[in-house]
């Protein structure tokens, strides 16, 4: 039996058998490569104008990003369709790079051989590859071009020609190559014929052509020389197209952010002239970097509550309008320079985003889940925004006296800071200023101290945790907003008096373990305040009470018969991973029949108020709360469990404004652990 | 235009008032101060007036503890210029006219084109101190304002006075005393970049002496009321869900009304 791996000369293109003229090669390959090397030099220098951030840390961590999101396209297949088809083209990049430059080489010097592959069978490997992945690209590409001509998905917008351009040039890749490659085995007869089966079926078929002498040899010529131009052609076209990613993606994922991902980027607020992002160079290399990794799929924009109830925010968007204002008024900065009063670009709020594009993000995270990139929206938002308050004072009308509440009052409702601790009258909780100490510190947060729906929440948590003889204590009248929505809202310097107080007070008890029934406290308090020293451990109620239930520690005694579904917090999901607990709580319950929404876990959809847009008002598009209540109605529930005390309330309000009062209810979980035992 | 704008720093809105058991005064412990919310439409009127005219200075003058350097810090942050503080014990537990007396000699030794306060002090809701002043340094008043136009070629102002049921308009000339009312405007909030510049402002000290004033002349010393008792309000007790069907309710309803509210 012949065994053609054990030819040890077999290649993937016997490129002898081309009458190549190695100089026309060399001239066109550095011209490509000039060109590709200039504009993709001036691409790297605009980087330059970013401020200084660190990324190179974790580089372990970094490489494993590398190895999920690049090499595994973990994020990419999260739509199967769309997932499957770039999977084939992204893995056929690869596999051609290698034997890209494995042509070039031979094309300019015979004796050429990857260093990597040394000799003979990995050659044959890579033949079979490359020969395989040419059928599976053009898959890829047919089942694109479908997409964008049948499908039509709303995410990906415009800019159609450009990726007209890269399919063309990708699928005439595909084909030059199997035609050289299936006429390179019919002129000779080579053994390596065995290793690549699809090459062997066009050269059968080329046979068949019964074709004039010298045409076969003319042919090769041609699709060989076509394949190199359309390969030189792509290298040139890359840097202005949204093809830029299969370079730029990498590196974004490698450098990604790995702080928590519910917190914000830290600022300091000492020895700066300037806060936040008002021009384009006052954002770091790697929000500049983010902009070149855009891919324009508008998965973003797909699960962006914002986008998806008219208002004028579309997470794409905001990432192309930079990156447009980069490439056109970068180079002019270059040469500037960038100091402050140095006729140093335009303002970006006004001229390149617009303020209800700025103030319609909830900060909720979809954006970023969704992103097979790792694009940071939420942090390019806030800087924005905290230019605006801190060095402008310019931010919705509503948000002032939110602003004024916690300075003066420390809530953002207009309520005496001293009645916080009045919801636990009566129910025997003690203060850490009268005990000193406890294992739990109940940290009640700002709804659950003054908001009248949301008290009820904190009762029932003390019901549970008194059910559950845990041993507990709250500040009381000590306790300070968090900050959350100030640091979100932009107003960093209200944001650090408040954390800077409020660890003072932690500090002074010693305070150890924390536990939340809010997810913007969770949040901020296990994320945020060890950017400034806090030291502490915090549980949400949904993971403190599913252990309590484990541990036996909580006795269900009532049946519930109820069919509920749970709406995840974004704060408590997206930001932190929380999924598990609330579900294992609700399933817990006697009697109680849990039901998913289509939006849920990873994807659940925002209830709107996120990113301190529970403070404003929603005067454009249709209100997030309504529109996932209106989901959770559809899922026909007699109750949604919610997490969040923001969640519950624009869930009520929800519900209120549909006059579904009488089929629907909203609790927190707490509450109906309270009710069941 | 020079425009000075007189602030008092009061306890917060929604601070709970204690009176001190001898009712003397209130408690003072645990209470959250802020600029007077109605000064803070005066000087929102004056900034906005420096801001339209493209020049001017804005001193903000208060009389008050120590502690009320911070409403004075807040209202630079605001973007007042300059800022004076009549700080002394002998300036204490004075009323209205001795604290007009006070404010209106500090501001003889200013430059000034106009005068701006809020209609009154939400803590003591006198609403003396502007009308006063105008009197001392005998100067045109126009008190409540809604609306402020300033022509400073004319040295003229056109003021809206909010009246029952209709508004006044009046045309007085400057320099003059107005105290604004809400509606006037919507003040700003102070940004960083404002705080951090307060930080630079400076902020003039002054006791009775430097205002030629003797001791007796000021504070409680000067002052022509005094205040003998000060009691908290009768605690409103909690409201009442009637429950049950309706004829229940009602029946309830009588009950309550003839027994307990001694109505009818």
């Amino acid at each position: 039996m012949c065994r053609p791996w054990a030819n040890r000369d077999v290649r993937p293109y016997n490129v002898g058998a081309v009458n190549t003229n190695s100089l026309v090669l060399l001239v066109l390959l550095v011209l490509a490569v000039g060109a590709f090397g200039y504009n993709a030099l001036r691409l790297f220098r605009l980087l330059r104008l970013g401020k200084r951030e660190d990324r190179f840390d974790r580089i372990g961590e970094r490489l494993k990003s590398l190895l999920i999101y690049v090499l595994g396209q973990k994020r990419v297949l999260e739509d199967p369709y769309s997932g499957v088809l770039h999977l084939f083209i992204f893995w056929g990049f690869i596999v051609f790079s290698l034997g890209t430059i494995e042509i070039l080489g031979k094309g300019l010097y015979k004796g050429f051989s990857l260093p990597l592959l040394g000799s003979g069978q990995p050659h044959q490997y890579l033949a079979f590859l490359q020969d395989v992945f040419a059928l599976l690209v053009i898959a890829g590409v047919l089942m694109a071009t479908y997409r964008r001509l049948v499908l039509r998905p709303e995410r990906l917008g415009g800019h159609f020609s450009d990726a007209a351009v890269i399919l063309v040039l990708i699928f005439g890749l595909m084909v030059t190559h199997l035609g050289a490659s299936g006429l390179n085995i019919l002129l000779n007869r080579n053994p390596s014929a065995s290793w690549t089966p699809v090459s062997r079926v066009l050269a059968r078929f080329f046979a068949g052509l019964d074709l004039a002498n010298g045409t076969e040899p003319f042919l090769h010529s041609l699709f060989w020389w076509s394949h190199i131009l359309l390969l030189l052609g792509f290298l040139v076209y890359i840097p202005f197209s949204k093809h830029l990613h299969i370079i730029t993606a990498a590196f974004n994922v490698f450098f990604r952010s790995l702080r928590p991902q519910g917190a914000l980027a830290p600022m300091g607020l000492e020895a700066t002239e300037t806060f936040g992002v008002a021009r384009i160079w006052e954002f770091t290399w790697k929000q500049l970097l983010d902009l070149y990794a855009c891919t324009e799929c508008g998965r973003c924009q797909d699960q962006c509550p914002a986008y998806l109830t008219g208002k004028p925010l579309s997470p794409k968007k905001l990432i192309l309008d930079l990156q447009g204002h980069l490439l056109s008024q970068g180079p002019a900065l270059m040469k500037r320079g960038r100091s402050p009063g140095n006729g140093n670009g335009h303002a970006l709020v006004g001229e390149v985003i617009l303020e209800d594009e700025l103030w319609a993000c909830t900060t909720c995270g979809a954006c970023q889940a969704a992103c097979p990139v790792f694009i940071e929206h939420i942090d390019k938002a806030v800087d924005m925004r905290r230019n605006l308050v801190l060095m402008e004072s310019r931010f919705p009308y509503e948000v002032q006296q939110v602003f004024k509440n916690l300075e003066n009052n420390f809530n953002p409702w207009a309520l005496g800071w001293d009645s916080r601790a009045d919801w636990a009258k009566g129910l025997g909780v003690k203060l850490l200023s009268e005990n000193g100490e406890a294992e739990i510190l109940y940290w009640v947060g700002c709804a659950g101290s003054f908001d009248e729906r949301n008290r009820k929440v904190s009762r029932a948590m003390v019901n549970v945790l008194q059910a559950g003889d845990v041993d507990f204590a709250i500040l009381g009248t000590e306790e300070k907003c968090t900050g959350d929505a100030a640091r979100r809202i932009g107003n960093e310097y209200l944001f650090q008096i408040l954390v800077r107080e409020n660890i003072e007070t932690l500090d002074k008890y010693r305070v150890r373990k924390v536990l939340t029934t809010c997810p913007h406290c969770y949040n901020t308090l296990k994320n945020e305040y060890p950017q400034f020293g806090g030291n502490f451990e915090v549980v949400h109620s949904t993971e403190f009470i599913a252990d309590l239930i484990d541990v036996g520690r909580l006795k269900f005694r009532k049946d519930q018969e109820l069919v509920v579904t749970y709406h995840d917090s974004c704060y408590l999901g997206r930001h932190n991973g929380i999924y598990k607990a609330p579900r294992r709580v609700l399933r817990a319950i006697p009697g109680t029949k849990v039901v998913e929404l289509p939006h849920s876990r990873e994807k659940g959809f925002c209830c709107g108020a996120g990113g301190g847009r529970m403070w404003m008002e929603e005067k454009i598009g249709k209100k997030i709360n309504l529109e996932r209540t209106e989901e959770v109605l559809a899922a026909k529930v007699s109750a949604v469990g919610t997490a969040c005390p923001f969640c519950l309330t624009m869930l009520e309000d929800g519900i209120k404004s549909k006059e579904a009062g009488e089929s629907l209810k909203a609790l927190d979980l707490v509450e109906l652990v309270a009710q069941a035992i | 235009m020079k425009i000075i704008v007189c602030l008092k720093q009061v306890p917060d809105t929604a601070a709970t008032i204690k009176v001190k058991p001898d009712g003397s005064g209130v408690e003072t412990e645990g209470i959250t101060y802020v600029i007077n919310p109605y000064d803070e439409f005066a000087l929102e009127e004056a900034l906005r007036i420096k801001e339209r005219l493209g020049e001017g200075e804005v001193t903000v003058i208060t009389l008050g503890p120590p502690k009320a350097k911070e409403a004075l810090r807040t209202a630079l942050a605001m973007g007042a210029d300059k800022g004076v503080h009549l700080s002394d014990p002998a300036f204490e537990g004075g009323d209205s006219y001795a604290t007009a007396k006070a404010l209106a000699r500090a501001i003889q030794g200013l430059p000034y084109d106009l005068i701006l306060c809020g209609k009154q002090a939400v803590d003591d809701d006198a609403a003396q101190v502007g009308p006063a002043m105008a009197e001392l340094l005998g100067l045109p008043q126009a008190c409540v304002i809604t609306k402020l136009e300033i022509d400073a070629n004319r040295k003229k102002a056109v003021v809206h006075r909010q009246i029952e049921g209709a508004s006044e308009i009046m045309e007085v000339s400057l320099p003059a005393v107005f105290t604004a009312q809400k509606g006037l405007n919507e003040p700003r909030y102070p940004s960083l970049k404002g705080i951090m510049g307060a930080k630079k402002k400076e902020i003039a000290e002054h006791n009775p002496s430097s205002l030629g004033l003797s001791p007796e002349e000021v504070g409680l010393a000067g002052s022509k009321v005094k205040i003998l008792k000060l009691s908290p309000p009768p605690s409103r007790a909690t409201g009442k869900i009637l429950e049950g069907e309706p004829r229940e309710q009602a029946s309830q309803l009588v009950k309550l009304l003839r027994e307990e509210a001694k109505i009818i």
